[in-house]
């Protein structure tokens, strides 16, 4: 048996005064909330160049300057009611909204992958993990941003002017609660597609298909239904795009009516159900994508 | 026999300048644009190409301008630093696409002869991002010259480049200079301007900081103050010794052994150091220039620059 | 117009992977039709379709793509040096570029809708809805490539120009037709079938879409005449 010959010495490492950092460290819940906050920030362009913040500004803004009009008639008119109902506002704003997540996903997801700085990353004593959940945790609370500062501005706006609190309060929370499914499954799938398209401009056109051209269509088979009378039909292609979830939940809970399947309390279970489907799906794909190129 | 002349060219981004007031002429030869990165060499690259407007000054080829001028490309050849993103193109169609934006009379001849020339006929049937950076290059090479240019810009066309390769490229560029064309190519390192081109010009922070024959500057360069460090039998008395020498500025003792010497004259340093070693018995062990960076180069013939004015 | 340029162009469209979203989408829109014709056999839903899915999504979503794809990367990536150190007129590169995106954006977009209003029923409302994905094809396609000469956010912009402007807006001002590509069309085609809308004058509707795609088409050439080749930022 021959033995390998023993490395020669002389080689030898210099200690040139390098010095391992043995100080107290931050956990690594601290850094995936540092993760977060920096995403949020990044999701509206903050802390990023200047030219970065123009669109999302002016989503938001657009976003909101219908909600400020209507507070401005019913003060001025005196209306004894909001002209929109709290849940169905965003679903009457769903381009924006769908346009907002699909345009920032990307700032969140592809921007690491294309450039490969993800190993930056997952260099610090942060699993790819936890970095893809913070990631769509944090794209999630920008989505709910922008549908809940309108929804405010209606709230705060509308009691100021005289409507009344005991009434107002109810609708206002239902239409929060859907919000937050709403946002968790657009940030789940525009940030799904985000990080598997690379080239910005093919994930937002993936992004807006799959979140505007589907509910499209959902509207039109729900509509065929009801004319012909087939009702289960209807109710399952409103399964098939979040933006159909939030409408058919908000109609049967009675917080809005913009939704044209009117849902039993079964299919509304099997709705809310289908939300956290979706929802988990995607967080588990998105951990499984991290997890696989973080691997490399 | 074309001429490139920058007269009072500035540029500046926002209130960045990366180039300052540069007037230069390169005519036919191959000339080396030296200098740091991020000293302004594409930034200077560009304005010759025109894909880029002089803040200040005018760029011209054989005294017309550049920006704006689409014609100019009848006569230059462009080697951008930027990389290749005609991926799906193989190389051949790569080249003869080129030669056909040129509108040659016989694109397909022009593109096997050049082909040939960077000796890269056998790879030229394979899909672009198939290709090693050196390839990459060599065919970059292939589409600017394949409409034989009176101009050749390249920027860092080494860049990536095997040395047996390099060696090919370099002979490539001498013989288009000795043609007679205008051949200018940037670089950060020294040995390589060194060996291709005579006639040099360097820019330091967007400063034209020298131009001229390569020897004469070289020499400028060794005038120069040089840091040396020295080991020796005796440190402290070989100290006291250089003191006294009228060459040496100044002396100092390093932590552990051995001396800092800075020295302002660099031929009378070389011959009364072994003479003074030898009369007092010392033994040299070490005697290695301590900043021999290109960097600290530059940094020496801009401050000269600036005391001359 | 150079045969060099829109080769190039071509190959960089179908030599990627955007390309399959870009005929995808319209097969997906057309399969649909067909599917609810022949399930209901009622016109109304599958007129629907092509007007509201087919003809405010699928055209323009195609010309942002086509558009984009033929000269976004390599402006982003500033590899389109190679193409411009040339002793071409930029004009001429744009246009060249152009044709191609406008023609992918005509054989895909405005094909898909008008095959969709065939099976829709067919006969002259069919005819308009082509005749319209024509003239805004042309339209959004020349608007879409000077964007994509403009900025790296060609795509957003866009978008937000159809969905928000066009689509969210345009539904509740009636005015915003005036300044809407795809109501423009929708009115030429209005002239062959009653059945498309009539939101603006027809002088109007022409001479718009032929101004803005001219001015678009200067507009991209003169961005490039402009191209400035900066660093790695």
């Amino acid at each position: 048996m021959t033995q390998a010959p023993a490395p020669r010495p002389g080689g030898v490492i210099h200690d040139l005064g390098y010095r391992g950092y043995t100080g107290p460290r931050e956990s690594q819940a601290k850094v995936a909330w540092t993760l977060f906050i920096t995403s949020l920030r990044h999701a509206y362009g903050l802390g990023r160049s200047g030219r970065s913040k123009v669109l999302p500004f002016i989503l938001l803004a657009i976003m909101v300057l219908p909600a400020v009009v209507m507070v401005g008639t019913v003060s001025i008119i005196g209306l004894p009611e909001l002209p929109t109902t709290y849940a169905g506002y965003p679903s009457s704003m769903q381009v924006l909204v769908s346009l907002f997540a699909a345009a920032q996903a990307p700032v969140l997801f592809s921007r690491d992958l294309r450039h490969r700085s993800i190993v930056l990353y997952l260099a610090r004593p942060l699993s790819s993990r936890v970095y893809a959940l913070v990631r769509w945790a944090s794209l999630t609370a920008a989505v709910l941003l922008f549908t809940a500062v309108p929804t405010v501005v209606l709230y705060a706006g509308g009691l100021l002017a005289g409507l009344d609190a005991g009434e107002e309060t109810l609708p206002f929370v239902k239409a929060l609660v859907l919000q937050v499914l709403l946002a968790a499954m657009l940030a789940g799938i525009t940030g799904l597609i985000a990080s598997w398209a690379l080239r910005r401009g093919f994930a937002v056109v993936a992004s807006i298909i799959v979140l505007i051209v589907v509910v499209g269509v959902v509207l039109i088979v729900q509509a065929i239904a009801l004319e012909e009378r087939v009702s289960t039909i209807g109710e399952v292609a409103g399964l098939f795009s979040p933006w159909s979830i939030h409408n058919g939940v908000a109609g049967s809970w009675g917080a809005s009516n913009s939704a044209i399947v009117d849902l039993s309390t079964t299919w509304t279970a099997g709705y809310l159900a289908a939300a956290v489907v979706v929802v988990a799906t995607c967080l588990a794909l998105l951990v499984a994508r991290f997890t696989k190129v973080g691997a490399r | 026999m074309s001429t490139i002349e920058l007269a009072g060219v500035s540029r500046w981004f926002g209130n960045v300048v990366a180039v300052n007031d540069v007037t230069m002429t390169i005519g036919p030869g191959v000339t080396g644009l030296l200098g740091p990165n991020g000293a302004g060499k594409t930034t200077l690259m560009a304005m010759m190409s025109g894909f880029l407007a002089p803040s200040a000054g005018t760029v011209t080829l054989d005294g017309q301008p550049i920006w704006r001028r689409t014609d100019a490309y009848r006569d230059i050849g462009l080697v951008p630093e930027r990389e290749l993103s005609f991926g799906y193109l193989t190389g051949r169609q790569f080249v003869l696409a080129n030669a056909r934006l040129h509108r040659m009379p016989d694109a397909a001849a022009a593109t096997e002869s050049i082909l040939e020339v960077v000796d890269m006929v056998e790879p030229a049937e394979r899909r672009i991002d198939t290709y090693s950076k050196g390839m990459r290059q060599r065919i970059k090479i292939a589409a600017a010259l394949v409409h034989d240019p009176k101009v050749l810009l390249l920027d860092e066309p080494f860049n990536g480049v095997d040395p047996r390769q390099r060696m090919h490229l370099m002979d490539l560029l001498r013989r288009l200079g000795d043609e007679g064309r205008t051949v200018l190519f940037s670089s950060h390192i020294l040995e390589e301007v060194e060996r291709l081109a005579r006639h040099i010009e360097v820019v330091v922070s967007g400063r034209h900081a020298a131009s001229g024959d390569f020897g004469a500057i070289r020499r400028l360069m060794t005038d120069r103050p040089v840091q040396y460090v020295i080991g020796s039998s005796d440190d402290r008395g070989l100290a006291a010794l250089l003191m006294a020498e009228p060459s040496v500025t100044s002396v100092g003792l390093r932590p552990r052994s051995g001396i800092d010497v800075q020295v302002s004259d660099l031929g009378g340093f070389a011959t009364a150091l072994p003479g003074l070693a030898r009369r007092h018995g010392i033994t040299l062990v070490e005697l290695t220039p301590s900043d021999e960076s290109l960097e600290s180069v530059f940094s020496y013939l801009v401050s000269r620059q600036e005391s001359l004015r | 117009m150079n045969s060099t340029i829109a080769t190039l162009a071509l190959q960089a469209l179908l030599g990627r992977r955007r390309f399959l979203l870009l005929v995808a989408f319209p097969v997906l829109m057309v399969a649909l039709t067909t599917m609810i014709t022949v399930m209901t056999g009622l016109e109304d839903p599958a007129w629907t379709l092509v007007g509201e899915l087919g003809y405010t999504l699928v055209l323009p979503l195609v010309a942002i793509l086509a558009a984009s794809s033929v000269l976004g990367p390599e402006v982003d990536d500033g590899s389109i040096v190679y193409l411009l150190s040339k002793p071409v007129n930029r004009h001429v590169v744009a246009v060249s570029k152009w044709v191609v995106a406008w023609a992918t954006t005509l054989l895909v977009g405005a094909g898909s809708v008008f095959l969709a209003g065939v099976v829709a029923g067919g006969g002259d409302r069919a005819a308009g809805w082509a005749v319209a994905g024509l003239v805004a094809g042309t339209t959004y396609s020349a608007l879409f490539l000077a964007l994509s000469a403009l900025t790296r956010h060609a795509v957003v912009i866009g978008l937000a120009f159809v969905l928000v402007w066009e689509g969210l807006l345009g539904g509740l001002l009636s005015g915003v037709a005036w300044l809407s590509i795809g109501q423009w069309g929708a009115r030429v085609g209005h002239e062959l079938s009653r059945d498309l809308p009539d939101p603006v004058g027809l002088p109007w509707a022409i001479g718009a879409s032929v101004v803005v795609t001219l001015a678009a088409l200067w507009f991209a050439g003169d961005r490039l005449r402009s191209f400035a080749l900066t660093g790695d930022e």
